[in-house]
């Protein structure tokens, strides 16, 4: 982006009575142009937002951070952008303290101290503001006694530092560290420095680098719109080779047969796997010969990784509707990868929403690319154990609705019954809310409004000591599905208010949503309920259960007394255990 | 107008977005209360990154108008175009 460009975008209107998103940025030089890039950035992140920042004063890096511990509730994110002046003033160029050999372990040593300052005071900001944090990007000055090709014990322990300070930072759930080998690519080091500026103005960047660092950062901002699921062709995809043709002993994903580009690919998708991403195959063959290719011990993905198998003569799209409704989820969340470009067009035609992906078989550096492309398709800031959890539950969401199917004739009832489903309620506090807060954010068609929330605002909600956030788990005989609900809102009097109310798909048909509003009426003691509903052109599974409720859509204030929905709810067969209120 | 005019004013609105062209045209650091040193840095950097520029540090103080500002890029842009 250009600065003109920003600049354009930072000054674009913005409609009366937006919210206003505050941000405060803290660096030791003077912010210039990295305010405005970071400003129109975030303009960006946030459209119907007003994005103010603020920064703290030039060289006080710890100052400034230190300070936010005093006006607490005053941002809704903290950014803080480290260079090395700021761990020791005399690692940049405004300063002239000395470069005397004698003087570099001073140097070394006070860079420390600054680092273990910076450390206590972001962690301390971060718990009060979501934070993020750049460390060093620009070159260190040459000061050391070494030529420019040889690295210095000086300069070594410098970095040393840095990166322990990355290290302890990353750690943090609340906070996310930029990444300089990503910053690497979109700002080239030689040309990050700009001494006139530095100079003249106190800002050390060049224009170009200021807009790559403010891009960095931008991107962590907000990270809920990742993809949910991958669906994988197998020939010359997943191995190289055709199984109904070389048979399963032949196909080869190894260097030795020059097919490592797929062994790369099968790697990658037990990573995905195991963060949580549903992996599905669709897959013109034979099942049976693909059932005897997954019994290879080399594969790098295994069976217990992949669900569904659609391996069937049938078109591609065929296999992938199939796939997208046993996972409950829709197009626009999935990537399809296959390396046949008609395949590909075919469901892209069925489904304009979904990313579809032609495998670059025999191309190395299509093969990077690809994998550097999902990996930003489906990267998270953090793991949870519901990522663990959520291949094995959708599993058993399918063996659930086939012995559903099985039991026909046995009532709903009967059947539910049968299940022995456990529900836990507990509340979210800001330590344990990761799980709450991707659902808030990710669920569409069981959701009261579509509201989403950005990071700070989340954080926010755990400062006003009147709301109530419930995280809600189930499990029956047919497995665990860990956090699949949340409830949010307040209780004044006699009435819960509701404001936020998200079910997983893969928990639908279970009465979950009926236990939610008893467990309010029970344990809350009030005669009422107030939701703060809007359709969404996605949340069509809540209208339908407000229907059930009503007997219509609710055109205004939706409130459900305790008589009604004793009226019309169904009988609940759920073991229930509350975790303490505070 | 020139094209050269044009990327100018482009400029200029960029950084006093309430101004029309007509008022860009008479605004100097004296009659337009928004003008700051901020202002001005932020003009130079603008202007050095559209017409690729570098602007030399003495003259900064000098570049108090718009006028000031298109004398400045006529002298200097043929050099570097």
């Amino acid at each position: 982006m250009k600065l003109i460009d920003a600049l354009k975008l930072a000054a674009l209107p913005i409609e009366e009575g937006a919210p206003e998103k505050k941000v405060f940025l803290a660096c030791g030089f003077t912010p210039l142009h990295l305010q405005t890039f970071l400003t129109a950035g975030l303009r960006t992140t946030f459209p119907a937002h007003q994005v103010s920042s603020k920064t703290g004063l030039f060289g006080d890096l710890c100052g400034s951070i230190e300070r936010l511990q005093l006006q607490p509730d005053t941002y809704d994110l903290l950014i803080v952008v480290v260079e090395w002046s700021d761990l020791d003033p005399r690692l940049g160029l405004r300063m002239l303290g000395g470069w005397r050999p004698s003087q570099m372990a001073e140097i070394v040593e006070s860079a420390a101290r600054t680092g273990s300052r910076l450390q206590s005071g972001i962690l301390a900001a971060s718990r009060q503001i979501p934070t993020i944090v750049s460390l060093p990007t620009l070159p260190l000055p040459p000061m050391f006694p070494t030529i420019p090709s040889q690295t210095s014990s000086t300069e070594i322990q410098l970095r040393h530092t840095a990166m322990s300070l990355a290290a302890s930072l990353v750690q943090e759930k609340d906070v996310r560290v930029a990444n300089g080998q990503y910053l690497d690519e979109i700002s080239s080091p030689d040309t990050r420095y700009d001494m006139k500026s530095d100079a003249m103005t106190g800002f050390p960047y060049s224009l170009n680098h200021a807009a790559g660092v403010a891009e960095v950062l931008c991107r962590l901002v907000d990270s809920s719109r990742q993809k949910k699921g991958l669906i994988t062709d197998l020939d010359d995809t997943l191995w190289s080779g055709i199984l109904g043709e070389d048979g399963h002993d032949e196909i080869s994903w190894h260097l030795a047969q020059h097919s490592q580009l797929h062994g790369l690919y099968q790697q990658f998708l037990a990573s995905l796997a195991g963060a949580g991403v549903l992996i599905g195959v669709a897959s013109k063959n034979d099942s049976s010969n693909v059932e005897h290719a997954f019994e290879r011990t080399d594969l790098l993905v295994s069976k217990s990784d992949i669900f569904p198998f659609e391996t069937h003569w049938s078109s591609k799209s065929e296999s992938v509707q199939r796939i997208l409704r046993i996972w409950n989820i829709g197009p626009e969340s999935v990537v399809f990868v296959d390396d046949s470009p008609m395949e590909v067009a075919e469901v892209k035609a069925a489904f304009p929403e979904m990313d579809c992906i032609v495998f670059p078989k025999n191309d190395y550096p299509g093969a990077w690319k690809l994998l550097r492309y999902l990996r930003e398709l489906f990267g998270k800031p953090a793991l949870t154990e519901e990522d663990a959890l959520r291949l094995r539950s959708i599993r058993d969401s399918k063996v659930w609705r086939d012995a559903r199917d099985i039991s026909s004739k046995v009532s709903e009832d009967d059947f539910l019954e049968s299940v022995q489903a456990h529900v836990v309620f507990e509340p979210v506090h800001s330590r344990n809310g990761a799980r709450a807060f991707e659902l808030l954010n990710k669920t569409n068609q069981f959701n009261l409004n579509g509201k989403r929330l950005a990071a700070s605002d989340w954080a926010s909600l755990f400062n006003n000591s009147g709301t109530l956030i419930l995280a809600v788990s189930y499990t029956d005989k047919f497995g665990a599905m860990g956090k699949i609900a949340v409830i949010m809102g307040s209780v004044r009097g006699r009435v819960a208010v509701v404001t936020g109310w998200v079910i997983s798909c893969r928990a639908f048909s279970r009465r979950i949503e009926h236990q939610c509003l008893k467990y309010l009426f029970d344990t809350f003691d009030v005669d009422e309920i107030v939701f703060d509903y809007q359709s969404t052109p996605r949340n069509t599974v809540l209208q339908e259960f407000l229907v059930e409720l009503f007997g219509e859509l609710p055109k205004d204030e939706v409130r459900l007394s305790r008589e009604l929905f004793v009226a019309k709810a169904p009988r609940l067969f759920h073991n229930v255990q509350g975790v303490a209120h505070v | 107008m020139s094209e050269q005019e044009i990327r100018l004013l482009q400029c200029f609105a960029s950084v006093f977005p309430g101004l029309s062209d007509g008022e860009i045209r008479e605004t100097s650091a004296q009659s337009n209360g928004a003008w700051d040193s901020l202002s001005t840095v932020t003009l130079a950097a603008v202007i050095q990154e559209e017409f690729g520029l570098d602007v030399d540090e003495e003259i900064l103080p000098c570049l108090d108008s718009f006028k000031a500002f298109r004398d400045y890029v006529c002298r200097a842009y043929p050099a570097t175009n």
